[in-house]
């Protein structure tokens, strides 16, 4: 069959979910049924169809599979959004979604020779970094939870690291490109080759960089995004795993030293270690939300509770019993709705869309195609362990928007260029060669 | 009254979900085994993209993994980035091999800082190697200076004085 027919068809399953999840929902809010998540769903796949039709003619060899999992992970999103905050939000979502297939179309029509970006790259890694310190611009920035993450204007407020993490991939791939021959070579001094110096010049800086976004934004989250990305080209660039322990440690070096001198990183990992410890349950910002999520996700069970019935509000009060519910703690919510199943569904449509993203970087046949296809890829892996990693108390818990799940513009628009550089890359490794 | 619905609903979701991650996973199974007959048949065919076995990685070898494809799309050839008296994005075929410089050779360079014979570029069945002829400054692979005979790759960048040039194949 043709990849494309594959794609139509996998795009059935999705307009299915969204439809029975909208429908349960419904049944749960207003106790009857109504044509109205029928109406979602049709609107759902009509969104998906044209997408489908638009990537059937820029990209007819993409892979199938890639559009049809994040529409699966998006209508999981747009059902929890419903269910937690009704249907306005769901709107503003849905809303967003549309403004992210746009900008999906756009990308790929503007970069369809998408190494053209190798040129910027200098550019887009300004532009990434102006991005990341705009938060701390007085006036500009949203503080909460102790990071600066989100800037606001007038009408909306923009998630910077989002879009940086696109350009950061984007850069990383294009120099490691470059100069991962010099990297490999270099002196050996005790039985390890030192890369030259003026070589591991960036690198460094940018490990620099990863723990001053720590210290500045004050985001532990998003830097370890970052770094992971980092070490995932580096070693791809270099196949060499001691350059990703050498890492590793430098991070862990990093990551200990500012959490013994920075409180608030602190306070994260006193709530990490102790949720249920009486102080920091009821201290302000602290470990309220993680204590409460944990109790969520233990009443989910095998198979959860049903749509709409994990305790998000006080019984009785309007006061948050767990706070931030569409973003931070989505996963929590989902998993006390759907149980250890509906989570672990969730887990493996990222682990199959990771999974075609290094699918797409083996296919490719240059190196630039192949690195930013595996940065692309591993960025969404962090990003979703991360945040998931935290929510289930395996780290410490930050707060990075679940991709494509949680509530949010900026983050759904970043992560439709993602997916359509992922495309970009997929369509041209997958060409068919002509037969000998 | 409708608690029934609203189970099977739950239930359906979840059923839905997980039939959808299978099917795809099956795919995707299926694609490696069929890629993996691909290079067992040797290494013919049209069927199998794959990726030869030994690194992991696959960027690091020589050989280009869809060279064993057939002969359909192999074009070596350089592109001119930018270059005195060279049009840039115009490519040069590298099929028959060709030598750099700013004398009388195939590629000819307007550039003060190029030799008279500065470089060549030879292909060896399917690997284009690039070697400097000992000119006076240098031939810069992807930013490194060039000792000996370097396998070149698609993609790679060729400076010399002020002219660049891709490599794509």
């Amino acid at each position: 069959m043709r990849a494309r027919n594959w794609e139509l068809i996998s795009l059935v399953p999705a307009a299915l979910l969204v439809s029975a999840g909208f429908a349960a929902v419904y049944i749960q809010r207003a106790n009857q049924l109504e044509t109205v998540s029928l109406i979602y769903g049709a609107i759902f796949l009509g969104l998906c169809l044209g997408a489908h039709i638009f990537i059937r003619i820029t990209l007819p060899h993409a892979d199938p599979f890639i559009f049809p999992l994040v529409a699966v992970l998006a209508c999981y999103g747009l059902v929890m959004i419903y269910r937690i905050d009704g249907a306005t939000e769901a709107r503003v979502q849905a809303q967003w979604f549309v403004l992210g297939l746009l900008l999906f179309a756009a990308t790929i029509v503007w970069f369809r020779d998408y190494r053209r970006l190798e040129h910027y790259r200098y550019l887009i890694m300004t532009g990434s970094v102006v991005l990341l310190l705009l938060p701390r611009v007085p006036g500009l920035g949203v503080y909460s939870g102790g990071a600066y993450l989100a800037i606001h204007l007038p009408g909306i407020t923009f998630q910077p690291p989002e879009f940086a993490k696109v350009g950061v991939v984007i850069f990383l791939s294009s120099y490691l490109r470059d100069h991962r021959q010099a990297l490999a070579s270099g002196r050996r001094i005790l039985g390890y080759r030192i890369p030259p110096l003026k070589h591991l010049g960036p690198l460094l800086a940018l490990w620099g960089a990863a723990m001053l976004a720590l210290v500045v934004i004050g985001d532990i989250g998003s830097s370890l995004m970052f770094y992971g990305a980092l070490l995932a080209i580096v070693y791809v660039a270099t196949d060499r795993i001691s350059f990703v322990f050498f890492g590793v440690v430098a991070f862990g070096v990093g990551s200990w030293f500012l959490a013994t001198h920075i409180p608030h990183i602190d306070a994260r990992i006193q709530d990490w270690l102790h949720p249920f410890n009486p102080t920091l349950y009821t201290a302000p910002l602290g470990s309220y939300q993680l204590a409460n999520a944990q109790f969520a996700m233990a009443a989910g069970g095998l198979f959860g509770q049903g749509f709409g019935q994990t305790l998000l509000y006080i019984p009785g009060t309007t006061n948050a019993l767990i706070p931030f519910p569409s973003t931070d703690m989505v996963f929590s919510v989902i998993t006390g709705d759907l149980g250890l199943f509906g989570a672990v569904g969730l887990l493996v449509t990222y682990l199959l869309f990771i999974s075609r993203g290094f699918k797409a970087a083996m296919l490719a046949r240059d190196s630039f195609s192949k690195l930013l296809a595996v940065g692309l890829s591993t960025v969404i892996a962090v990003q979703v362990f991360v945040i998931v990693g935290g929510v289930a108390r395996v780290i410490p818990f930050t707060g990075v928007p679940l991709p494509f799940v949680a509530y949010g513009g900026s983050s759904i628009l970043a992560n439709f260029v993602l997916v359509a550089l992922l495309l970009l890359i997929s369509d041209r490794a997958r060409q068919p060669q002509p037969a000998p | 009254m409708l608690q029934p619905v609203s189970v099977g609903l739950k239930l359906g979701f979840l059923i839905i979900l997980y039939l959808f991650l299978i099917w795809v996973a099956a795919s995707t199974l299926f694609d490696l085994r069929r890629g993996v007959r691909g290079v067992r048949g040797g290494g013919g065919g049209g069927g199998g993209r794959t990726v030869v076995a030994g690194e992991a990685t696959s960027i690091h070898e020589t050989v280009d993994p869809t060279a064993l494809l057939g002969d359909g799309n192999f074009e070596p050839r350089l592109v001119v980035e930018h270059a005195t008296g060279h049009e840039p994005g115009v490519a040069y075929d590298l099929m028959e091999p060709v030598t750099l410089g700013r004398g009388d050779v195939e590629l000819k360079l307007e550039d003060p800082f190029a030799s008279t014979r500065h470089a060549t570029i030879t292909r060896q069945g399917r690997t284009l190697v690039l070697a400097d002829l000992g000119s006076t400054n240098g031939t810069y692979l992807n930013g490194e200076p060039v000792t000996g005979p370097q396998p070149l790759h698609d993609g790679d960048r060729i400076r010399i004085g002020d002219s660049e040039f891709t490599y794509l194949q």
